[in-house]
Parts: C-alpha cells; sequence; structure tokens
C-alpha cells in the first residue's frame, strides 16, 4: 500500500509539470516561429533567444523530474 | 553505505570522464601539431581554427571595450572547456557498449563540479576584471541577499544538464530492455538534439553570467547581452566572411544595451 501510495506521489509532479511546460514551449516555439517568418534577417538571433527560454522552462520540468527520481528512489 | 557496497555506476563514470578528457587533450595537441602556417594552412589546422573561431565569437560577444580585451585568453578557454567537455561526455550514450556507455554528465557529482566550476569561474573572470574588492562586493551589492543567486545558478545549471542527459539516457535503457534492435536507432538519432542543445545552452548561461560579472552595466541587460553575443549554431560549421557579416549587426544590438 505504501509502495502504491509513493509511485502515485512520484508520478504526479512529473506528469504535471510535463503538461506545464509543453504549454510553455509551444508558446515559445509559436511565438519564436512567427518572428522568424516575419523577419528572417534575425532568425539566428531569434533562434537563440528561443534556445534561451525554452531551456529556462525546460529547467522547471527537469526539477519535477529530479523530484520524482528522488521519491522513485524510495520506492 | 555499508563497506562491502561498491558504487559500480560512479566507477565508471570517473573513468569515462577520464576518458573524455584524455581524447580532448590528444585531439587539441593533434589539431594544433605543427608545422602551423599563416599562409598556407593545413586541413587539420584549418580545422582546428574553425573550432577555435567559434569560440573567440562566442567569447568576444560577452562583453565589450579594452579592459575585456586584456581578458579574452581567458573567457575563451573558459567557455570552450565547458562546452567540448559536456558535448564529448553527453555524446557517450551512442557508444554501442552495453554498461559502460554510460555518460559521465548524467551523475550529477558531476554536472554539479561544472555548474561549481562555472559559477567560481565567472566570480574569479570579474575579480579578474574590476579587482578583489569589487567582485566581493557585487555578492552582497545592492542586494545583500545577492550571494544566494549564485547558489540556485549552480543548482539550476547542474540539475538542468543532470535531468536532460540522466533522462535521456534512462529512456535509452527502458527501450533497449524492451526492444533491443532497431528502435534504439530512433531514439540515438534524436538523442542528438539535446546533446548539443544541452552543452550549447550551458556554454551560454555561463556567458550569460559572465556579462553581469564582467560588463560595466547591471545585471538585468546581462540575459540580452547574452543573446546579442550569440552567433547561432551554424555559425560554427560557417566561414568567418559570414561571421563578419554578422557581427556589425550584434555590435549594434550591444552598444543599444549599454547606452
Amino acid at each position: 500500500m505504501n509502495a502504491v501510495l509513493l509511485a502515485l506521489v512520484a508520478v504526479t509532479p512529473i506528469a504535471i509539470g510535463a503538461t506545464a511546460a509543453a504549454f510553455a514551449m509551444r508558446y515559445i516555439s509559436v511565438s519564436a516561429i512567427e518572428g522568424m517568418t516575419r523577419q528572417p534577417d534575425i532568425a539566428p538571433q531569434l533562434f537563440t533567444a528561443m534556445l534561451i527560454g525554452m531551456a529556462l522552462v525546460e529547467a522547471l520540468c527537469i526539477y519535477t523530474l529530479v523530484v520524482t527520481l528522488v521519491i522513485a528512489g524510495r520506492i | 553505505m555499508e563497506g562491502a557496497a561498491v558504487d559500480t555506476g560512479g566507477i565508471i563514470v570517473v573513468v569515462n570522464s577520464a576518458l573524455v578528457g584524455a581524447a580532448l587533450v590528444a585531439t587539441g595537441w593533434w589539431l594544433a601539431h605543427k608545422p602551423l602556417s599563416a599562409s598556407d594552412p593545413s586541413p587539420r589546422q584549418n580545422a582546428g581554427e574553425a573550432i577555435l573561431d567559434f569560440f573567440v565569437g562566442k567569447a568576444r560577444g560577452v562583453s565589450r571595450g579594452p579592459k575585456y580585451e586584456r581578458l579574452m585568453g581567458t573567457v575563451t578557454p573558459f567557455l570552450a572547456t565547458l562546452f567540448l567537455f559536456i558535448f564529448v561526455s553527453n555524446l557517450f550514450a551512442i557508444l554501442p557498449l552495453p554498461v559502460i556507455n554510460r555518460p559521465p554528465t548524467s551523475h550529477f557529482s558531476v554536472t554539479l563540479t561544472l555548474a561549481i566550476i562555472a559559477v567560481s569561474g565567472t566570480i574569479l573572470i570579474g575579480a579578474l576584471a574590476h579587482g578583489p574588492l569589487k567582485a566581493a562586493k557585487h555578492l552582497v551589492w545592492p542586494n545583500p541577499l545577492q550571494w544566494i543567486s549564485e547558489i540556485t545558478d549552480v543548482l539550476s545549471l547542474s540539475l538542468r544538464l543532470f535531468g536532460n542527459i540522466a533522462g535521456e539516457y534512462m529512456t535509452l535503457l527502458l527501450v533497449v530492455a524492451v526492444v533491443p534492435f532497431g528502435i534504439p536507432l530512433i531514439l540515438h538519432v534524436l538523442g542528438l538534439i539535446p546533446v548539443f542543445v544541452q552543452a550549447f545552452v550551458f556554454t551560454l548561461l555561463t556567458a550569460s553570467f559572465l556579462a553581469a560579472a564582467v560588463g560595466e552595466q547591471e545585471a538585468e541587460s546581462a540575459e540580452t547581452t547574452a543573446e546579442s553575443a550569440e552567433t547561432s549554431p551554424e555559425a560554427s560549421t560557417e566561414s568567418a566572411s559570414r561571421d563578419s557579416e554578422i557581427r556589425p549587426r550584434f555590435s549594434h544590438r550591444g552598444e543599444g544595451v549599454q547606452s
């Protein structure tokens, strides 16, 4: 029973975190692609900015993954 | 921990990081092997210079000014070492060896070490630029809790790299355990994207911390400076002419930020 509960607790953060990060990344990539198609000139700059933004969003998702791994290690 | 328990993963990681370091040193020595010539470079020298040019471009974008120019010799190897070590370490998982292909960066000790090196190196270079007193003052002024942000920088850098690479490697292991043939190839090819992006992002963020520590401007414009500093990833393969064509536009933005 305890193991099942722990497994549920471990899975919940990564599920919520990944969903939220997916929405945020969708917004970032849509805006970046829009900007790139409007101004192909500055596409390299936009690409770099997009990478930074994605990395920062992804970090939040990774934190939840780490929490999940820590809890999963206790099962 | 019990005395009998041996951390095999840790041993593999240590050996692998030593291998990565040895491979990088050997490749660098091989690329820089004499005779070097300015008028008639050999293909080997050309390849080495292309790699060097990529990092010089990155380091040049961090900050500007005569004060910074004499730091270029410190900043360029700093960023280049971080990038190359992380990149080659991340690539370890594509080796077709069952257990010993664990990438060093999928162990938290390695990424934590790298992040501590990055952040303390940033502080040291800031001290080289402005003197130790001003660098120390930067930790507690204007915000007395500024030093906490250095610690969170270490945490976020290390956790991001560790989570990405370890997660990728774990997915690979799980898939290989279920389908040992064919499907892992797709994962390997897709895995090349985070391999490059994570090494790039680590260097990019270190460069932006450097810009905050070295530049005269305040920390809030550091992010913008780093963005304008970076050329695209494709720039590594392109010629210097394209680079010089991009440079003026970047310098424009940089000046706009500083003023």
